[in-house]
């Protein structure tokens, strides 16, 4: 089946009848497989069971079978033949019996009358016929004789009946064609072709050329095929996208800034594929598809007819069916995102050659510059370098003047911008003043719990318990709920928490990142819930386990009277046994973190309101900016409407 | 009259040719030249402060000229649409311009140089009306595709999209709280949105038409609601209570309503190249405007309170409408623009009209005017 590349067909060979080989459960179907869990068909012929998805039969259309042969019987015996029940399909069944052909699949395949658009548009009809063909496309393929064979037949079943349908006017060249060219983008999507099957439309040269959709040019026979195949010519490509091509912005960009949709009278799809998913995109997008509108002195040669509503109307539809691209437009949006940094090119989308109104008759002549080859169908311009030279052009015409403009008279917001952003630098400053003493906070602190280790080398024996035992009183446990004394009960109820903390995880997936903090947050990477803990390091109760005491060491908390005043002292206790100031490191270090944390949070919010200012003043004068919008002064006095002086 | 230098600053007022015209305003305008007396003593007192010198010039300009003329010119034309502009209106803050279009963007302009900010986008269909929230940091947009958005105008990004409607939402109200919105649609009802979750909360269905305009008066405790029925339904904003229906004798299609800033008048538009000025209360019609064109359009149509008195439309022949309020005489028109005006705005501080004008023009243009 080496004609079809991308369907993965199982292998032909062993079709049916080899059926029961001594296995446990029967295998069935040309893929040898027990499985009965999806759609299966059988022969008539040879009762073999076949998958569905495997010979491309879905259910739907097996509905409209009355007999159905399997492949290898209508090959050893071509009189077999697929009855259908469908009202039509008797009619193509009488066709076919005068036409001899072994493959009757053969015969639908080719027959592009009947049922061609049911090839393509996603929820329209059952097209059994077209779809068995497509699904056989292989075999018959893979044996060109019966090709060369039957052209006659084909022939005489295209004159016989070239069906009408509400797509199809039946009299039109394209409409009498009966094989996909295999160049255009709507072939290169074909699953024949080696395609995604994204798109799902006819072959280009197909599309009818009264009734389609976006009535697509077709290039009559007598026009003369350009120099390259049309493909590689064609801007919106690879088609999997639909045209909206990131690709093509890096090697086209036909028009820098201004690129007017092509095939000027449907720049609908553009629009309607690209709304409502990102405004990033839609800006860039806008840039190109509303440019031309109405801005007389941009004009091309050719005027652009406005969106036409009923066309817009229908294009709309068809914009569901794209949305499942969302992944790939996710990329876009990145890429986007990149390429709006550089502010010399501003890419535009292109426009999806999805259809072009014009004539099929005639192209018109490229709009490049100086340029007399024809365009491209779908596109103004013949190639890549014609437009990007237009738009080139148009820049230089236009910027300097807009730029001028802009700078005639003081921009407001600008200026309230500037000002901003002082009064945010200010802040900046004040808050790592902060963070600055925060520093020495912490810097203090710690040569304080230095110096309470250090007086652990002289230890201290007094062991007077300031305060009498009321061991009568109980109090609860705020974690546990147990009763506990009252003496013990700070030491137990940080035991007691710490204990239910640590079952809880507390993280955001994102690692701590900050230049020159010491020590904040924990940070240990969760494997499970794939975060790195948030909780100060100092305090973590998951993370960190307190260190053993050693029973020589020293409570060393400094001493206070009335609460606030340093009496200069250190509690001389054994810290196993200090029960008021259990853990005071541990607390006065979680102190400063938290403070500088705090000043961390204020700095980043303030970083996030300096890149909003700023990129508000980047884009209100941008490229983009300059060229779609325009403040025309009528008054060359008045370049501020305020009455009062400027505040 | 004051001087304007280069630099937009006002200049030194020429003040000694004032003087008599002071005492001449006092004994014609009665009582009025009370107030403006007051001012002008204000005035002398800081004479050097140019604050006080348009205060001074437009107040005294307003005795005398109680019966007169503005002198709207235009300053400013902001291009930038591709599709006709649907709407336009002035931040409360005055700072900004906001302008909704055909073309599914709404674009932000400093209301002061007209100078372009930014543009926002999401709708996927064409917006019809936009409104500003109190603190003008929010943008209520409604749009053909039946959601209504709202934006923080700050990050440009959308924060709701309030969806509901079965038909294309026409317009849309923030009440002065800024908590909730209503908007108007074509299928005929009226919708209570809150602004914090997003959820309708009451529909007013008593029309059997589209419901071209919808507003809060000014403590957000009444709703107004007009509709092509020809019907201008009050309603009371806490309870959904219609309270009010006022129907003229032959009932041409409400094209707009709008309460007066003082809340005891509704400015009604028909289709029928007529302004009214109701009196609700009594439920009849004060003041009657024509001379402009309206047969066809949605035109919006404001009061002009910041210097003279007056009524502000655009018009389907072109041109922007000022009438006096009181004497209902024409004033002004305002060329320039060469389609159907749809909507024009007035500044709330300054004297500024912004309009906007359907396809053929798609451009917003801004006048002043000294008084």
């Amino acid at each position: 089946m080496e004609g079809d590349g991308s369907d993965p067909e199982p292998p032909d060979a062993g079709e049916d009848s080899k059926s029961e080989n001594g296995e446990n459960a029967p295998i069935y179907c040309i893929c040898r497989k027990p499985d009965i869990n999806c759609f299966m068909i059988g022969c008539d012929n040879c009762n073999e069971w076949f998958h569905g998805d495997c010979i491309r039969i879905t259910e739907k259309m097996a509905k409209a079978i009355r007999e159905w042969y399997c492949r290898e019987c209508r090959e050893k015996d071509p009189k077999l033949e697929i009855r259908y029940r469908h009202k039509k399909s008797r009619e193509r069944d009488s066709n076919e019996r005068d036409g001899s052909e072994p493959r009757d699949e053969g015969g639908g395949r080719k027959r592009p009358a009947p049922d061609p658009d049911l090839q393509r548009r996603a929820g329209s009809g059952t097209g059994v016929g077209a779809m068995l063909a497509r699904g056989s496309a292989s075999p018959h393929k893979s044996s060109p004789q019966p090709l060369v064979a039957t052209p006659s037949q084909h022939h005489q079943q295209q004159q016989q009946q070239i069906k009408r349908s509400a797509r199809m006017c039946g009299e039109c060249e394209a409409c009498r064609r009966t094989e996909d060219c295999g160049h255009c983008d709507f072939c290169r999507d074909m699953k024949k072709f080696g395609g995604p099957n994204k798109i799902r439309q006819k072959c280009r040269l197909r599309q009818c050329q009264l009734r389609a959709r976006l009535s697509p040019v077709t290039p009559s026979e007598s026009l003369p095929r350009p120099r390259r195949p049309l493909p590689t010519q064609q801007q919106p490509q690879p088609s999997q996208k639909l045209g909206r091509i990131r690709e093509d912005e890096g090697s086209v960009a036909s028009s820098a800034v201004k690129e007017p949709p092509e095939a000027t009278a449907t720049p609908e799809p553009l629009s309607d594929e690209d709304l409502p998913l990102d405004p990033d995109l839609y800006q860039d997008f806008c840039a190109g598809a509303f440019d031309d509108h109405g801005l007389p002195w941009m004009s091309d040669t050719e005027e652009s007819p406005f969106l036409d509503p009923a066309l817009r109307k229908r294009a709309v539809k068809v914009k569901h069916v794209k949305r499942r691209e969302k992944k790939s437009e996710k990329k876009k949006e990145e890429r986007y995102k990149r390429h709006r940094q550089k502010q010399k090119h501003k890419d535009k989308w292109k426009h999806p050659e999805r259809a072009d109104v014009k004539d099929p008759a005639s192209l018109p002549q490229c709009l490049g510059p100086g340029c007399v080859r024809p365009a491209q169908p779908g596109s103004k311009y013949c190639s890549d370098d014609c437009g990007m030279k237009l738009a080139a052009n148009r820049i230089y015409e236009i910027l300097p003047q807009r730029i001028q403009q802009w700078q005639q008279s003081p921009c407001i917001a600008e200026e309230h911008g500037k000002k901003l952003l002082e009064r945010i630098r200010r802040e900046q400053q004040s808050a790592r003043t902060r963070l600055q003493e925060m520093e020495r906070r912490f810097h203090e602190l710690e040569s304080i719990i230095a110096r309470a280790k250090q007086q652990a080398v002289r230890e201290d024996e007094e062991s007077n318990e300031g305060d009498s035992d009321d061991t009568d009183l109980q109090i609860f446990c705020v974690s546990c709920g147990h009763p506990i004394n009252p003496r013990v009960a700070l030491r137990h109820m940080e035991r007691c928490y710490a204990k239910y903390e640590s079952q809880t995880s507390f993280g955001s997936m994102y690692p701590t990142r900050i230049e020159g903090a010491t020590r904040l947050f924990c940070d240990v990477y969760n494997p499970q819930s794939k975060t790195y803990c948030k909780r100060l390091q100092v305090l973590c109760p998951e993370h960190s386990r307190d260190p053993k005491v050693p029973a020589d060491e020293v409570c060393g908390c400094p001493l206070v009277r009335d609460v606030f005043e340093l009496t200069g002292d250190f509690c001389r206790l054994p810290k196993r046994q200090c029960n008021r100031h259990y853990c005071w490191e541990k607390l006065r270090r979680a102190e400063v973190d938290l403070e500088r944390v705090r000043v961390w949070y204020k700095l980043d919010e303030l970083f996030e309101q300096e890149r909003n200012v700023r990129t508000a003043m980047t884009n209100r004068a941008g490229l983009l900016a300059l060229m779609l919008h325009q403040t025309i002064q009528h008054d060359p006095l008045t370049t501020d409407l305020r009455s009062s002086a400027d505040r | 009259m004051f001087v304007r230098n280069v630099a937009g600053t006002p200049g030194p007022p020429i003040t000694i040719a004032k003087k008599p015209k002071y005492r001449a305003a006092w004994s014609r305008a009665g009582r009025l030249a009370d107030q403006t007396w007051s001012f002008i003593a204000m005035a002398t007192e800081e004479s050097g402060d140019a604050k006080a010198e348009p205060a001074l010039s437009s107040s005294t300009n307003r005795s005398q000229k109680a019966s007169e003329k503005p002198d709207y010119a235009l300053k400013f034309t902001l291009v930038g649409h591709t599709e006709a502009v649907s709407s336009v209106k002035f931040s409360p803050n005055g700072e900004w311009l906001a302008s909704s279009s055909a073309d599914k963007v709404i674009i932000i302009w400093g209301a002061y140089d007209g100078k372009y900010e930014k543009t926002l986008y999401g709708h996927n269909q064409e917006i019809s009306d936009i409104d500003w929230s109190s603190d003008s940091s929010c943008l209520v947009s409604a749009s053909d595709d039946k959601t209504l958005k709202i934006w923080d105008v700050r990050s440009g990004k959308c924060l709701k999209t309030l969806k509901g409607h079965s038909n294309y939402v026409f317009c849309c109200n923030f009440n002065p709280l800024s908590n909730l919105i209503i908007s108007g649609s074509f299928d005929e009802s009226v919708k209570i949105w809150e602004v914090k979750t997003g959820k309708c909360l009451k529909t007013l269905s008593a029309h059997s038409d589209p419901v071209s305009a919808v507003h809060f008066n000014c403590n957000g405790s009444l709703i107004v609601s007009g509709s092509y029925d020809g019907v201008c339904r009050i309603w009371d904003a806490a309870s959904g209570q219609c309270l009010k229906a006022l129907v003229d004798e032959d009932n041409p299609p409400v094209s707009f309503v709008k309460f007066s800033p003082n809340g005891k008048y509704i400015l009604i538009g028909t289709l029928d190249n007529t302004l009214k000025l109701w009196d609700y209360s009594r439920g009849r019609c004060l003041k009657t405007y024509t001379g402009h064109k309206n047969e066809k359009y949605c035109i919006f149509a404001n009061f002009s309170v910041t210097g003279g008195k007056w009524i502000v439309s655009g018009s389907e022949d072109n041109l922007v409408y000022i009438w006096n309020l009181q004497t209902k005489e024409i004033v002004q028109k305002l060329q320039g623009h060469t389609d159907v005006v749809i909507s024009a705005a007035c500044h709330p501080t300054e004297n500024i009209i912004a309009s906007a004008a359907l396809g053929n023009d798609k451009t917003i243009k801004l006048w002043m005017s000294n008084y």
